[in-house]
């Protein structure tokens, strides 16, 4: 891939404000399978990474359901010449501010951090996926805290109702708990989990994304000198598969029942994703979308009520939720799914204008965020194998005009949901 | 950033308007801050502050609450509101163009029509709202130290008030809190990003020329934090949740920036001496501290949160930690690093318009004066250990409360 070196035509002319400038990610993957994305912003005078690692829930051994987790956690117990406690005062030493965590798909280590310290930043993470000391030692710690977080969502209803519905809607591992099941965790070993680092974590397929005030040039540099030598392979994305539609409940005494519902959608990079996302704009953008003034507003049903899109390499859904009190969860589940399959009745001028416009000043307000910027890169190439710049989405947005997105809700009516609750009492 | 520049002005009405101005930024925050929250509520106005903030949004004389909602959707506003124990913040971040009128809706909101009919469905909606809260034990946690660490002082009232003060509230109560404590006098006006300072200037005099002059006050009576513990059993909780709070400084005072450091070498996330004690050693899923200042007094608040078969050495290991810490203070490398955390973290937070936004506002608000983001840098670049052993003069972890859910039958 070609390097284009952007000039800082911007910072010091008082002719042309930060405003002209316009941010072009590039990327360049290594000759290890690393694919690094960088997007410069001369006017932030701090930088932020994120390092993405296809490693994920999916990908867990169906006997090893949880490892992809337990293995984040663990590889924070030192790394290269460090133990857990050097490693942490090294990178507190140099004033990082960082969270990791594993999802479904893959596993992220964000950074942020500044200019100067980007080598020592790139040496210290090299070494936590590269050169981890995975000690036994550690390894009962990390079961515990595995078990712990699995042991808290009882105490989160909602993200146990949504856990639960992914696991109804998807025949492929993509159901499987990121947390783990009790029953792997309390007897997977640490040579088990050892074995799922060594065949699953590698610079193949790895995404390493910064965005904020450096250059690109010295950024690939860095990262051809730390990263350039890590070997091994992530595993390839597997194919989607799903369930028939249908509900479940799950008895809980809770105050309120929560509810949800899922909707396949179009996947990223099809021609209507744009008109899918504007959709759910309309349906859940701001206090005038339509579920909140429904269902909140005009109804008094919620406090809180909402319906998401999101995305998973080659595949698009659309989630929503809603929690109320039991005497009005049958009738808040009826206007729920009312609401969302109305949208095939089409969509007003009004309603694309306020959504785009919305959508827009989102896209710009992401463009101050240098986090905000590295996040949506690792996710770009992750899920399409490209950064975009905002300019681009942008274009793709204003692309879609009244005709095609009520063309798009009449063909792709969204109503076969699955549809779940949890609470006191039974409403689907 | 370069070039940042602060203004301040105060209306002829009473109101305080600032300004933290950059020049060719991408947006542009406006917000008004009013020096209210619960603390300020008086007997039988138990979570009107909060049911106000929700209500501001239901419309004015010139508008309904789908003209205000559709109309921040049309500029593509990113806005909300929050109500605390003291304030009561209500802010929008655009696009520059936008500015005007976002600031010509967010001054009409603040002069609410409060109709009877959006009050009774709303009540309902702040039902659901409390209802939503003691789902999660961590909120009613937190709720239940505040009431029981502050006894009869007004920060000890939960700031959604109860499903019983709620259903009591009229219309009529509402308007008189809200004619008592939205004067300009007890408001600030704050902008942070690509404004002009002289136009928002006179936009906010003529948007504001019809609202009276007034003041309010807010009552300071004397705190004794009562050292104590309570453990209760929630039947919500399937794990053990602690929480204490311990006195800290008010937010007028420098010192309060010490307090911040301090709290992150006891409770930094990933490197505090609590994690190290006890996440690190599998004992707990969450440990932490964190410094929170109010007008006039401060709070240490610890938390944790794990097995409830390890309550007895999670307590231990909380009280031990905090005995060292008053006895033996803290070593220069820790206080390094966590300065360094602190000032990389302030440095992220001058990013984004409406991060600065709540900076300015929050801090200016309390002190009546700027304190630029890269200042408060500096001055946590030079704090010294002797800062932070004189806020541990006196022990003030030896007055902790200390409030405990368990699951039923643990």
């Amino acid at each position: 891939m070609i390097l284009l070196f952007l000039p800082f035509c911007t910072i010091n002319s008082k002719l042309c404000g930060y405003n002209c400038w316009v941010a072009v990610p590039i990327s360049e993957t290594l000759e290890n399978g690393l694919t690094v994305a960088v997007e410069e912003q001369p006017w932030n005078p701090g930088v932020s990474m994120v390092l993405l690692v296809p490693v994920g829930a999916v990908n867990d051994p169906h006997e090893r359901q949880g490892s992809a987790s337990m293995l984040e956690t663990w590889l924070w117990k030192g790394a290269g010449k460090r133990d857990a406690r050097a490693f942490a005062d090294a990178l507190d030493a140099l004033g990082v501010r960082r969270s990791s965590g594993a999802g479904v798909e893959y596993t992220t280590f964000a950074a942020s951090f500044l200019p100067e310290s980007l080598a020592r930043v790139f040496e210290l993470y090299a070494d936590l996926v590269m050169r981890p000391l995975l000690p036994d030692e550690a390894f009962e710690s990390v079961r515990a805290l595995a078990l712990q977080e699995l042991a808290a969502v009882e105490d989160q209803p909602a993200r146990k109702l949504m856990r639960r519905l992914r696991r109804e809607v998807f025949a492929s591992p993509h159901g499987q708990p990121v947390e783990g099941v009790e029953e792997v965790l309390r007897s997977i070993s640490a040579e088990d989990v050892y074995e799922e680092y060594r065949s699953r974590y590698g610079g193949r397929g790895s995404v390493l994304a910064l965005a904020g005030g450096i250059r690109a040039g010295e950024v690939l540099a860095a990262a051809r000198e730390f990263f350039a030598s890590w070997g091994g392979s992530t595993p390839q994305a597997l194919p989607v598969k799903l369930s028939p539609p249908h509900s479940f409940h799950e008895q809980q005494q809770t105050e309120q029942v929560q509810i949800g519902l899922f909707y396949k959608d179009v996947p990223p990079g099809h021609y209507d994703f744009y008109a899918a996302r504007l959709a759910a704009e309309i349906l859940s953008g701001g206090f005038s979308s339509r579920l909140f003034s429904e269902i909140r507003e005009k109804r008094s049903l919620v406090y809180s009520v909402s319906a998401t899109p999101g995305s998973l390499k080659g595949f698009g859904y659309l989630s929503a939720y809603a929690s109320t009190m039991p005497e009005r969860a049958a009738e808040t589940l009826n206007a729920l799914r009312d609401e969302i399959a109305r949208l095939a009745d089409g969509v007003s001028r009004e309603e694309l204008d306020r959504a785009k416009i919305s959508t827009r000043s989102d896209l710009v307000l992401s463009g101050e965020s240098s986090r905000a910027r590295a996040v949506a890169m690792a996710r770009d190439v992750y899920i399409l194998g490209r950064p975009r710049s905002l300019e681009d989405v942008e274009a793709e947005v204003v692309d879609v005009t009244l005709e095609r997105i009520n063309l798009f809700l009449r063909n792709h009516p969204y109503d076969r949901p699955w549809t779940g609750t949890l609470g006191p009492v039974e409403v689907v | 950033m370069g070039d940042v520049t602060f203004k301040e002005a105060t209306l002829p009405n009473g109101l305080r308007v600032i300004a933290e101005i950059i020049p060719g930024a991408k947006s542009a925050a406006v917000g008004y801050f009013v020096n209210t929250g619960s603390r300020d509520e008086l007997a039988g106005e138990e979570g009107v502050s909060h049911f106000l903030e929700h209500m501001v949004f239901k419309g004015t004389e010139r508008r309904s609450a789908a003209q205000v909602n559709r109309e921040f959707d049309g500029m593509g506003a990113k806005y909300n509101a929050f109500t605390n124990e003291e304030m009561t913040v209500f802010y929008g971040a655009v696009l520059p163009e936008f500015v005007p009128r976002l600031l010509d809706l967010l001054t009409d909101l603040m002069r609410p029509a409060i109709r009877s009919a959006d009050f009774e469905s709303e009540r309902q909606v702040i039902l659901e709202e409390i209802a939503l809260y003691r789902d999660r034990p961590d909120a009613v946690l937190f709720e239940r130290l505040q009431w029981r660490y502050f006894g009869v002082h007004p920060l000890a009232k939960p700031v959604l008030g109860t499903p019983e003060s709620i259903s009591r509230m009229t219309p009529e109560l509402m308007r008189d809190y809200h004619a008592r404590r939205y004067v300009p006098g007890n408001m600030t006006l704050a902008f942070a990003g690509n404004v002009e300072w002289q136009e928002v200037l006179a936009l906010s005099e003529v948007m504001t020329a019809g609202w009276q002059r007034g003041r309010a006050t807010r009552n300071h009576p004397s705190f004794t934090p009562q050292p104590g513990s309570q453990r209760d059993e929630y039947e919500k909780a399937q794990q053990l949740y602690l929480a204490a709070a311990s006195p800290g400084v008010s937010a007028r005072v420098e010192a309060r920036y010490a307090a911040r450091v301090l709290a992150a070498i006891i409770g930094d996330a990933d490197n505090g001496r609590l994690y190290w004690r006890l996440v690190d050693s599998g004992l707990a899923e969450t440990a932490v501290a964190f410094h929170h200042e109010f007008d006039d007094l401060g709070a240490y608040y610890f938390y944790v949160q794990g097995n409830p078969k390890n309550e007895q050495a999670i307590a231990a290991a909380l009280r031990e930690e905090l005995a060292r810490l008053a006895e033996k203070g803290v070593a220069e490398d820790e206080l390094e690093r966590a300065k360094l955390k602190t000032a990389t973290s302030l440095v992220f937070a001058g990013e984004v318009a409406l991060s600065r936004l709540f900076y300015l506002g929050v801090s200016y608000n309390y002190t009546g004066r700027y304190e630029p983001l890269d200042a408060v840098r500096r001055w946590v670049l030079h704090l010294q250990t002797y800062h932070l052993e004189e806020l541990l003069e006196g022990n003030p972890f030896a007055s902790s409360f200390e409030y405990r859910l368990v699951p039923v039958g643990a």
